[in-house]
């Protein structure tokens, strides 16, 4: 592992540069990533927004942000970063900004953008080979218009729109792999809930040029239905579990940065969260656990 | 026409309450119109809503200028205002709070000159139940003394119908409860005057001057304004440290606050920013010492100085 | 200086290198792709010191143009129709974000159907975006008003980007004569671009375009882009001064021909405007005494000076190549409620669409649209509106749709002699 700042809890900081004052629900595992995340990329930065629950993290006249913001479209946040970029690079170029004002462009993005109207823009950015991270935090729905189902949606996941039965009949898209596919040149998965890991990757994405993009798995106690106290823990589970493989993609080989041997019974992940409560109750519904259990297993031995 | 609003929390079912009331009202023959008003989903966030009642159909909309009646399900709005509590105000309009404190003391705290009642909570809702909007779309009933006991029973079952039986049967438990409590009130709560259109001051219309865009532009210039607003007002429950236990571990609760609302004092010590902790709890969850502990607010309140951050 | 002959988008593509633009972000589209090819050329070929970038859509294209000039430099783009209509959501929020710069849009008819010719539902669909328009005539209006939209566009009180219009095809790939101006002189004329304090820099921090919640804020952020749309009359007025000084030619908001004294005025925007100019001089030859008023610019939409110019007639003939489907044509309408009430108003307001898809707009149609509309003005009653459209052109179609197997009883009853399917 190349130098890092980030070995131990301790390393991270214990102030934080982002501001509090926010709107984002309490316990909101989205926000709770984003800590850190600023705290590694700091204030010379822009953060370009689309449409999503962190839109709301400026509105007027409030923003928690010691550097700078541009909230967009849903669907442009990538054709957003390009535009600054490329006026970044021509005013310093020109000399009509002394280097020292450049600022590095971060896209914000929640699932609903990155995995549906926002492909486009994010296809278009890595063909262009433009020098910008893409955080997009997953909180698995359209959240911010009451969690209905997103491309991000898990199997049997009850939803908004997907309320009743046997919840959301499809599958998780696998933006890690649309992304890798388009070769950038970093891609990574992270949480919250594993602080560490997280900001060793922005940390390392920070230090590349060119397109970079982390998928933060944001537990959402409002979408999701669990305490708000859970959150970090439901967080842990995830990765304890195996249903959110930590890893990272660079020159076509993808490295799992933290590996659980043995995996807990993704039941320990599901039972926690209401959008999943009738998987077991008002009786256990084996075949369906049976059936989530086995794609994680599947996944974890293509990969050991 | 009945005014009513209804204020409370996003998760505390005050847009159902408007509801249950709405529905009670419609099968008791009047014409209705129910509404809420919330930003964006938050939870914890203030939310109010508005019903009117009338024998007549219903034309105006939007905010209640003069409420007949407001309800508040969560005390801890009054003080914030952008809540807007007690807006429109005026001597008739009654004010109904869930509170244990006694209606005496709020009459006094906000110098209100129409009357003052208070729901207290009940052993269930404190017990961390949530029936508060149930209560007081109940107690509205009663007050306005033109539902009867049977409309509200099927108003409360209708809108709860996607919950399950046994929530259903609690929450009916509860209005049926403080529905009994508030007879000596029947009907206190009157249809209150009509606007006078004539007698309305005029609008104070200006011709908005034209500024360039360097002063009208959507823009913040500059950082971190968000502190100005108090978040720390969504808590029901405060963390609060135990120093002796807290073994400064550097530092999991720092890092694990959604909203950064806890820094490390230079020995170590977490000290919790109380304008903008929203209550969460996740630090009581994750620390490894067990030293934090959940206070509810109002005890917090009265302890002044308690594992003040 | 030097006069040259060149096509519409050559023109508009000289204007932006005159105005040294830095960033032009790209999408191609028939009509106006020779612009950026030709930007890209020059880029190449290091005479234009700018970049080029060709972005995945329109609607990330002018998402980029707004998010560079929120940046802090000045910036060009370059669309049309279905490009234009891609990027509406975009329109309106570059707008509100009030970050100038220009966009061409080259009009082409909107689908459905889909066309690739001329007329104006493209750029009138933006009407209401916050985008300031400009609409152009002939080649040299197009590099002149290019410069102008700059200029307006980066004006302190104005701070909102600009569309300069011009018809796909009768001018985009349509050669004329055009002074190119000194590039000295536009320099002097133009300036470097002036960000002012919507910009981005390290050492002071902005949140822009942020969520507005309230009905007051959100309307006091509207209003100003409307009050600043409205101030750009003047400013406009300051900037053509300006530039008649420069370059001695005199651009007015809202130009007149023959209108002091006639009595019948025709109102037309755009290329086709000339074919109505032309159509004015060969009938004043022959006695009748017409005017037409051209508008070059419709937002904002210059109403003290579009009263001025048909105050008094006995008839206006209002001629949109456009349609506002259910309604009728757009210029009509807006000039309508412009008079409405206004003393001197002419008591006539006579309503045709035509030139839609690039259809043509004969001499004969010129002639009878003037004699129409003096017929109702001595009726004292304003006519029916007219989609414009001949039997010969009906006859044609009928071919088309016989050939097309249309549903249609009067194919089924037409004479064998025509040849047509249907027929037996």
């Amino acid at each position: 592992m190349s130098e890092t700042h980030y070995r131990r809890m301790q390393d991270l900081p214990s102030t934080h540069l982002l501001g509090s004052g926010t709107a984002m629900c309490a316990g909101c595992g989205g926000l709770q990533a984003i800590q850190v995340i600023y705290d590694v990329l700091g204030p010379k930065t822009v953060f370009v927004n689309a449409a999503g629950c962190m839109t709301l993290l400026s509105v007027y006249p409030f923003t928690p942000f010691q550097g700078s913001w541009l909230y967009t479209s849903m669907a442009s946040a990538p054709a957003g970063a390009q535009g600054v970029r490329d006026a970044l690079d021509l005013l310093v170029a020109k000399g009509r900004i002394p280097p020292e004002e450049d600022l590095d462009v971060v896209v914000l993005t929640g699932d609903g953008a990155a995995c549906g109207m926002g492909l486009a823009s994010t296809s278009g950015a890595i063909d262009r080979g433009l020098d910008f991270l893409y955080v997009c935090y997953d909180n698995e729905g359209y959240a911010n218009t009451g969690q209905q189902t997103s491309p991000a949606t898990p199997h049997a996941a009850r939803t908004a729109t997907d309320a009743l039965a046997g919840g959301f009949a499809g599958e998780k898209k696998d933006l890690f792999s649309i992304w890798a596919a388009n070769r950038p040149v970093y891609v990574a998965t992270a949480v919250g809930a594993e602080p560490v890991d997280l900001a060793r990757k922005i940390e390392k994405a920070r230090g590349l040029s060119g397109p970079r993009l982390v998928i933060v798995l944001a537990p959402c106690p409002t979408g999701w239905g669990f305490d708000p106290a859970e959150s970090i823990e439901i967080g842990r589970l995830a990765v304890a579990t195996g249903v959110f493989p930590l890893k990272e993609w660079e020159a076509g080989r993808v490295v799992h940065t933290k590996v659980r041997r043995p995996r807990l019974p993704v039941e320990r992940y599901l039972e926690r969260q209401a959008r999943f409560r009738h998987l077991f109750e008002p009786v256990r519904d084996e075949a369906a656990l049976a059936a989530i259990q086995a794609r994680v297993d599947a996944y974890w031995e293509s990969v050991e | 026409m009945y005014r009513i609003r209804l204020h409370g929390r996003g998760g505390q079912g005050i847009k159902t309450a408007s509801r249950i009331l709405g529905s009670a009202f419609f099968s008791e023959g009047f014409e209705v119109q129910d509404a809420p008003r919330y930003g964006a989903e938050r939870r914890g966030a203030p939310i109010f809503a508005t019903v009117r009642a009338a024998r007549e159909p219903i034309h105006e909309r939007g905010v209640i200028a003069r409420p007949d009646l407001v309800l508040v399900g969560d005390a801890t709005l009054v003080p914030v205002a952008a809540a807007g509590v007690l807006l429109g105000m005026a001597e008739h309009s009654v004010l109904l709070v869930a509170s244990d404190d006694p209606p005496e003391v709020w009459k006094q705290r906000l110098r209100l000159a129409g009357p003052v009642r208070t729901l207290p909570a009940s052993d269930a809702e404190r017990g961390g139940l949530a029936t508060v909007g149930t209560a007081c779309a109940a107690a509205a009933a009663r007050l306005v003394g033109v539902i009867r006991r049977g409309s509200l029973e099927s108003a409360v079952r209708a809108e709860l119908a996607d919950l399950e039986p046994v929530v259903v049967e609690r929450n009916l438990e509860r209005a049926l409860d403080v529905f009994e409590r508030f007879a000596a009130l029947e009907g206190s709560v009157r249809e209150g005057p009509e606007p006078q259109i004539l007698a309305l001051p005029d609008p104070e219309w200006i011709d908005l001057p034209h500024e360039p865009a360097r002063t009208s532009a959507p823009d913040i210039f500059g950082g971190l304004t968000s502190v100005e607003v108090r978040t720390g007002l969504w808590r029901t429950l405060r963390p609060v440290v135990d120093r002796e236990h807290c073994h400064r571990c550097h530092w999991v609760c720092t890092t694990f606050c959604p909203d950064g609302a806890i820094r490390a004092a230079p020995d170590g010590t977490p000290e919790i920013d109380y304008d903008h902790c929203k209550g969460c709890l996740v630090c009581v969850a994750v620390c490894p010492a067990h030293a934090i502990r959940a206070v509810p607010e109002q005890e917090a309140e009265r302890g002044a100085g308690e594992g003040a951050g | 200086m030097t006069r040259q002959l060149l096509t519409g988008n050559a023109a508009a593509a000289w204007a932006a290198r005159l105005a040294r633009v830095d960033y032009v972000p790209a999408f191609p589209i028939t009509p106006q792709t020779e612009i950026i090819e030709t930007l890209g050329r020059w880029i190449d070929a290091g005479e234009l010191a700018a970049r080029l970038v060709t972005l995945e859509s329109e609607h990330s294209m002018v998402t980029a143009a707004g998010a560079a000039a929120a940046t802090g430099v000045r910036v060009f783009s370059a669309t049309s129709s279905q490009g234009l209509l891609y990027a509406m959501e975009m329109l309106y929020a570059v707008a509100g974000w009030r970050a100038p710069f220009v966009l061409v849009n080259v009009s082409r008819g909107i689908a459905a159907p889909i066309t690739l010719e001329p007329d104006h539902d493209d750029v009138l669909a933006a009407r209401d975006s916050g985008f300031l328009q400009i609409h152009c005539s002939t080649c040299q209006e197009i590099l002149d008003s290019i410069l102008l939209a700059h200029r307006l566009a980066e004006d302190s009180r104005v701070r909102l980007p600009v569309i300069v219009n011009f018809d796909g095809f009768t001018l985009s790939f349509t050669r004329e004569p055009v002074e190119i101006p000194d590039g000295d002189a536009v320099d002097r004329f133009l300036g470097p671009y002036d960000p002012e304090n919507v910009r981005f820099l390290a050492s002071k921090p902005i949140s822009q375009a942020v969520a507005v919640m309230g009905g007051g804020p959100y309307s006091y952020f509207r209003y100003q882009m409307h009050l600043a749309a409205e101030a750009a009359l003047g400013v406009y007025d300051e900037v053509a001064a300006g530039f008649a000084a420069a370059f001695g030619r005199r651009w007015e908001a809202v130009e007149t021909w023959h209108c002091d004294d006639a009595e019948i005025v025709f109102v037309m925007i755009g290329s086709f405007a000339t074919k109505a100019r032309d159509a004015v001089e060969r009938l004043r030859a022959v006695g009748e005494r017409v005017g037409l008023v051209r508008p070059r610019l419709l937002r904002p939409l210059p109403v003290a000076a579009l009263r001025a110019a048909v105050a008094g007639k006995r008839g206006v003939a209002v001629i949109d190549q456009n349609l506002s489907l259910g309604r009728g044509g757009v210029l009509h309408a807006e000039l309508a409620s412009a008079l409405y009430g206004q003393p001197d108003a002419p008591p006539v307001l006579a309503s045709f669409v035509g030139g839609l898809g690039g259809r043509d707009i004969g001499l004969e149609e010129f002639r009878r649209m003037a004699a129409e509309t003096r017929a109702a003005a001595d009726a004292g009653r304003a006519p029916p509106p007219r989609l414009l459209y001949t039997s010969g052109e009906l006859r044609e179609l009928r071919k088309l749709q016989g050939i097309a197997h249309a549903e249609r009883a009067e194919l089924r009853r037409a004479a064998p002699a025509s040849s047509d399917p249907e027929a037996s």
